[in-house]
């Protein structure tokens, strides 16, 4: 079975794969390792490949899979005898299509605000990198403690306000979080 | 010199007929349309006479004429016409005696009679079978029609004497909707038919529909080998058979099979066939029809009985005595038999043409599987779209649908959408798997997103991704292949990980 996963940095393996129904997958296609759906890495075998067929095993069963049209980002696929069709964003269009805002998901949240007045002694994630929930973000120095501030949600880091040095007043916006948590 | 046998037939139903061909010694010859000439069925055939029927409007298994003159310049010596086509031809079967060939079935009399409802039905009421009540023939009127119902009690249907395939056919649940019903329907068969008479009957709102499979032989022995369920219809065609039926107690699946066999000794009946009972909710049954021929369905007999009903068909029309008896025959374990059609579940089962690319069958000791296709077989439009049946025993009816359960999920077709996806759902339905399931079943509860299963879903959003990331970050990338490879790299890993 799937184990927590943390996201790795490159967005842009990052896909969303949608039903006419509404119900979203989340999908890292991460280069060396297994897939990861819905934040979980899941341990699917990929047995056989040719020409538009895919064999998979997970769970002890086959999962047999055929392409059966494709037409822009919408594709349809046949799982076991049953079709599925699906529209696929990468992340960035995702985002773009303002799919997040509509949800509501997108609010001040997570626009990440300091805490207290201090300095930034650390930035440790770039414009555009995944992060995961709880991950921290990047460090400020306050009352000679250093803090983490981490991620509020699942997503990718938007606009960095500040830069390492910088000092801060309480409540000043640091970084901009594009939730992906569906 | 062996006997030669001639099958009017094609697909799974002609190879099993050639393998009781080669079983009793015959010489197995088959027909070789040029609507599918690569056929499998021919890759086991003895000898095969090519049928050159693009020119006929007719399919060769149709061209009663053509099969028997055919069969006369060949050295036939018996006709198996398997289902379908001619299977309950009398003027087929009649011109085969008349010609000196040895028809596989039973005699042009018995096929013609049972073959019209009307006489069936009045050889059966002499036997003592019980008849769904109606009116006795067409009702001349609406009062008529309200006298019959009344004494019938509602609801009624109202069908026409001349009718099929349900047009004019009308449930009546009320007297105060007779008059409206009983002009639709007389007006809707007068156009079909060019004959209104209709008639009542009373109508079951579950039905259930069961089987008892008979053997008789041409010196008046008969016996019943159990019945089948075949409930699971949508339009009337059968799409998964059981046997035996959870649904009747051993008391009533004795009197049925008494009545079956009483009725086939009553009309002289030889060879391999069917009687069909409706059975009501209250455990009423009444009979329907004979069917004289060999069945889709006739394996799962076979898998619980351990009779071969192909190899007595065969055996009977050569003039052999049933030397199986009433006291021989036992029932053991359970059979499901799921027919794979390549109609799709998910689009009104619309019919699916073209090529299979793949096809893999479940493989196991509890499993028999009857193919007519084959990697790369064709599927045409012009003959019926049953491709293959797969049949599966389990010692329980839970272990038989289990065991049909995996084995279905070893099955996989490349090509064509089937109704496989249909039967796993019927399987781990609850009205399924309790025996409650009627004829309705379709129609009340069968919806298409039920095919659907969540790890299916999964799956098929990460195929999904896969194939669009592959192009994405081909796109994406200023080194296209060292890119695409990259996202390979998880499916390498994979396959030397495994």
């Amino acid at each position: 079975m799937g184990t927590s996963y943390i996201y790795k940095r490159d967005a842009s393996r990052l896909f969303i794969a949608m039903r006419e129904n509404g119900k979203r997958f989340k999908i890292y296609l991460p280069k060396e390792s297994m897939p990861v759906i819905d934040n979980m890495e899941q341990d699917i075998n990929f047995i056989e490949q040719s020409d538009f067929q895919y064999l998979f095993e997970w769970k002890g069963k086959r999962y047999n899979c055929e392409l059966v049209s494709r037409d822009q980002n919408k594709t349809t696929v046949k799982v076991n005898g049953v079709e599925y069709k699906f529209s696929l964003e990468s992340l960035f269009s995702y985002v773009r299509h303002g799919m997040i805002d509509k949800d509501g998901k997108q609010t001040d949240e997570n626009n990440i605000k300091s805490p207290m007045p201090g300095k930034i002694v650390d930035i440790f994630l770039a414009e555009g990198d995944l992060v995961n929930v709880g991950e921290p973000i990047l460090s400020l120095e306050a009352m000679k403690m250093q803090n983490e501030i981490t991620a509020p949600c699942n997503g990718v880091i938007g606009k960095i306000h500040v830069s390492t040095g910088q000092s801060v007043m309480k409540d000043d916006l640091l970084v901009e979080v594009t939730s992906i948590d569906v | 010199m062996n006997k030669r046998l001639l099958i009017a037939n094609r697909s799974e139903i002609a190879i099993r007929i050639i393998r009781s061909a080669h079983k009793l010694g015959l010489t197995a010859v088959v027909l070789q349309s040029d609507k599918e000439p690569d056929a499998l069925y021919l890759q086991y055939a003895d000898e095969i006479i090519q049928a050159k029927d693009a020119t006929n409007d007719k399919p060769i298994f149709l061209d009663a004429e053509r099969i028997v003159q055919i069969a006369l310049d060949h050295q036939i010596d018996l006709i198996h016409p398997g289902y379908g086509f001619l299977s309950e031809n009398p003027d087929f079967a009649a011109l085969c005696e008349k010609s000196g060939i040895n028809f596989v079935g039973p005699s042009p009399d018995l096929i013609r009679n049972m073959g019209i409802k009307t006489i069936a039905k009045k050889m059966a009421i002499e036997a003592g079978l019980p008849l769904v009540p109606g009116s006795d023939g067409a009702v001349a009127d609406v009062q008529k029609a309200l006298d019959s119902a009344k004494k019938i009690g509602y609801p009624v249907l109202l069908k026409a004497s001349a009718g099929g395939g349900g047009r004019g056919m009308r449930i009546v649940e009320k007297p105060e909707t007779m008059e409206r019903n009983f002009k639709s329907a007389f007006d809707e068969a007068t156009a079909a038919f060019g004959n209104g008479d209709l008639f009542v009957e009373k109508y079951l709102e579950n039905p259930k529909h069961i089987e008892f499979q008979i053997l008789g032989d041409k010196f008046g022995n008969v016996i019943q080998l159990g019945e089948r369920e075949c409930s699971l219809q949508r339009k009337h065609q059968k799409l998964l058979e059981e046997a035996p039926s959870a649904s009747i107690s051993p008391k009533t699946r004795k009197k049925m099979g008494k009545m079956a066999v009483k009725f086939a000794k009553s009309i002289g009946y030889f060879s391999a066939g069917t009687i069909e009972y409706i059975l009501d909710e209250d455990g009423t049954f009444y009979f329907m029809e004979m069917n004289t021929r060999i069945q889709v369905e006739h394996p799962v007999t076979e898998m619980v009985t351990g009779v071969d009903l192909v190899d007595w068909q065969i055996k009977i029309a050569l003039g052999q005595k049933l030397t199986l008896t009433q006291a021989k025959v036992k029932t053991t374990g359970w059979a499901i038999e799921c027919r794979v059609n390549t109609e799709d579940p998910q689009n009104r089962f619309s019919p699916q043409t073209g090529f299979i690319e793949k096809i893999r069958f479940p493989q196991n000791t509890n499993i028999r599987i009857e193919t007519g296709v084959q990697n790369g077989s064709v599927v045409t439009p012009y003959f019926d779209s049953m491709i293959a049946k797969i049949i599966v025993q389990g010692s329980t009816r839970q272990e038989a649908i289990d065991n049909t359960l995996e084995a279905l999920e070893d099955f996989s077709l490349i090509g064509l959408k089937t109704t496989v996806p249909f039967c796993r759902t019927v399987l781990q339905d609850p009205e399924f798997v309790s025996a409650r399931y009627t004829t309705r079943w379709v129609t009340q509860f069968f919806n298409p997103n039920m095919l659907e299963n969540e790890d299916d879903e999964l799956i098929g959003a990460l195929a999904a991704t896969i194939i669009y990331a592959a192009e994405y970050l081909q796109i994406a990338s200023d080194a296209p292949a060292s890119r695409n490879e990259s996202l390979n790299v998880w499916v390498l890993n994979k396959r030397i990980n495994k």
